[in-house]
């Protein structure tokens, strides 16, 4: 028999079972999403790690963990040790092998997004991505010690315009229990999309943050002691610590000794990393993680796959007639193996590219919310090359699987079915 | 004629391609970009540092004055512009998703933590156009590619190597090792 018919035929007998069958596409179909999932977060994250930071030679905080200064700095995660002389920073942003260095000062927050302080220098010299540098889509950088810049997620999760007044509050965390409510900052700007923590950040002055904790003395508000804000400008606003700072160096292969220089500064404990060795450091911790979900991930392909060469298995016993029919028809024992073969490959083809569009969907739904939980962003797409390889494993793996029930009809003989046992 | 055939063919496979695919990278090693004519020690010769004492000052200084020395070595001019292949330990600088675009090459392991670091003439700034895949820090990689000086005023000397890479592949051992 020629392969077209007998496929048809194939795809006809499959459809007649369809019912278990289906049960075995789900779990094909489900367990495609998986591997793929896995994979997708697995490239995303570190996708979303990487482009956070580019151009930056060393990232400078107090002495603390490569990693948790790395986290805390640029991706305004965690808390950090302790602070930066403001002196310090000044000798490093002189020292002359520095072409430029970026003051930053984190720890207050607004609705759950971290408040930076820098200066306007920020949005001229931070880089993200492949050197691709900041851009405004409306507005500008911050010029009055109570601007703000926000980056446009903030602006987009809630509906900030140029022009708005906003109140920022002490301490990270979306619990807003002590407000900075006396003073409150006008948006000035807001930042073009990059994909980076920046754009869930809202962006001052130092001296704006200097001015907020400016009666806040006792570590908490003192009743009866509060600046005004128009009183604000009438103090020395010049910062006097910071949380950390991005150093650009006019020389890379300068790095090492640059880093020596700080780790060895005289003036206080302070911890110079470099972001691709940090972050290298991070993959290294978080690569067990990876590839154990990603092991399990094959395990229950492998399930899927298992699941569907059982049920072929059973499905031979109940088609004995069916298949003795065809060969009293005149179909040989090659068309047989043929025919099973294509139903398992259509099987798993067919669930492979329902899991591959289930998870383009589900991920499209949940990307706002990973985002915004975890950091992570999800690019919308249908399959990327790495995820293309797994997809063709997961068929060919299928393909060979159903090769098992294929083979066993092949080796039924004409006569099994058609003298009906009893 | 044919057992002639055949070992011309045998020949022609055994010592071909690396006859006939010139090599148009030069094999450079860490040694070939100090220049041949410095001399860290010419400050030194007049100094008799057998006869200093451990805690004299000026052993102390000319100690110091020794770490600058080697800090701040010059970088050989006549490699600007040459087609090189080098080999080191790689430390990723820049990074696209997990590929590396920018790293540093250094001659041995351990140079950036443990130990002072090498001077600027043992340091190369490479730039690769098409993404590296699987770089780890301090993996050992060896590179090909054109050779350029960077020159910026810094406390470390006033030009550094850059490299324009057109091949990274991993470091093999060299054979009959």
């Amino acid at each position: 028999m020629s392969p077209i018919p007998l496929l048809r035929l194939a795809a006809r007998s499959a459809w007649a079972r369809r019912l278990t069958l289906g049960v075995t596409l789900v779990a094909i179909m489900l367990s495609t999403a998986l591997l793929l999932c896995v994979e997708r977060v697995r490239a995303d994250a570190r996708q979303s790690f990487t482009q956070s930071v580019s151009g930056v030679d060393l990232v400078v905080g107090a002495r603390t963990g490569s990693v948790q200064l790395m986290l805390y700095a640029v991706f305004h995660a965690g808390a950090a040790t302790n602070n930066v002389d403001w002196k310090s920073f000044e000798i490093l942003s002189a020292h002359p092998a520095v072409e430029w260095a970026l003051p930053l000062s984190l720890g207050d927050s607004h609705r759950g997004f971290a408040v930076l302080g820098t200066t306007p220098a920020y949005f001229e010299r931070f880089s993200y991505g492949e050197h691709q540098s900041l851009k405004f889509r409306s507005g500008e950088s911050f010029a009055k010690v109570f601007d703000a810049v926000v980056g446009s997620e903030v602006a987009a999760k809630l509906g900030y315009k140029v022009g708005d007044a906003i109140t920022l509050s002490h301490g990270m965390g979306s619990a807003n229990l002590l407000e900075h409510g006396d003073k409150p900052f006008q948006v000035v700007g807001i930042l073009e999309v990059t994909g980076t923590p920046v754009d869930r950040t809202i962006h001052v002055g130092l001296e704006a943050i200097t001015a907020l904790h400016l009666d806040w003395v006792a570590g908490a508000p003192v009743k009866g002691l509060s600046i005004p804000q128009d009183f604000v400008s009438k103090f020395d606003l010049k910062p006097k610590e910071i949380t950390a700072a991005l150093i650009g160096l006019k020389r890379r292969s300068d790095v090492f000794r640059m880093q020596r220089f700080v780790n060895e500064f005289r003036g206080e404990p302070l911890l110079a990393v470099m972001p691709g060795v940090a972050l290298d450091e991070l993959w290294q911790t978080i690569g067990l993680v990876e590839r154990t979900l990603f092991a399990v991930s094959v395990l229950v392909i492998i399930v899927g796959l298992a699941g569907l060469v059982a049920t072929m298995l059973a499905s031979l016993n109940e088609r004995r007639r069916e298949l003795a029919i065809l060969r009293a028809l005149g179909a040989g024992p090659g068309d047989i193996f043929i025919m099973l073969a294509a139903e398992g490959l259509l099987v798993t083809t067919l669930g492979a590219v329902l899991g591959a569009a289930m998870l383009a969907i589900v991920s499209t739904i949940f990307a706002p919310w990973l985002l915004e939980h975890l950091g992570v962003l999800l690019t919308p797409r249908l399959l990327s090359l790495s995820e293309l390889y797994l997809f063709g494993g997961v068929i060919i793996t299928g393909m060979l699987a159903s090769l098992v029930p294929g083979w066993r009809a092949w080796r039924m003989s004409l006569a099994d079915g058609l003298t009906p046992r009893t | 004629m044919r057992l002639l055939l055949s070992i011309i063919f045998i020949f022609v496979t055994l010592i071909g391609p690396s006859a006939i695919a010139a090599e148009p990278y030069k094999t450079a090693t860490w040694e070939s970009l100090v220049p041949k004519d410095w001399d860290p020690a010419k400050e030194f010769k007049s100094l008799n540092l057998g006869s200093l004492q451990d805690s004299d000052p000026r052993a102390t200084e000319a100690l110091s004055r020794m770490k600058d020395t080697w800090g701040n070595a010059p970088t050989e001019r006549s490699l600007d512009g040459a087609k090189i292949k080098i080999s080191g330990f790689a430390i990723p600088l820049e990074m696209k998703g997990d590929k590396v675009t920018e790293f540093l090459l250094v001659p041995y392991f351990g140079a950036c933590i443990h130990t002072p670091p090498p001077p600027a003439n043992q340091i190369i700034h490479v730039v690769s156009k098409k993404p590296v895949d699987n770089m780890r820090t301090m993996d050992a990689v060896t590179v090909s590619g054109t050779m350029g000086l960077n020159r910026a005023e810094s406390p470390w000397g006033t030009s550094g190597y850059r490299l324009a890479v057109d091949k990274v592949e991993a470091y093999k051992l060299p054979e009959g090792k």
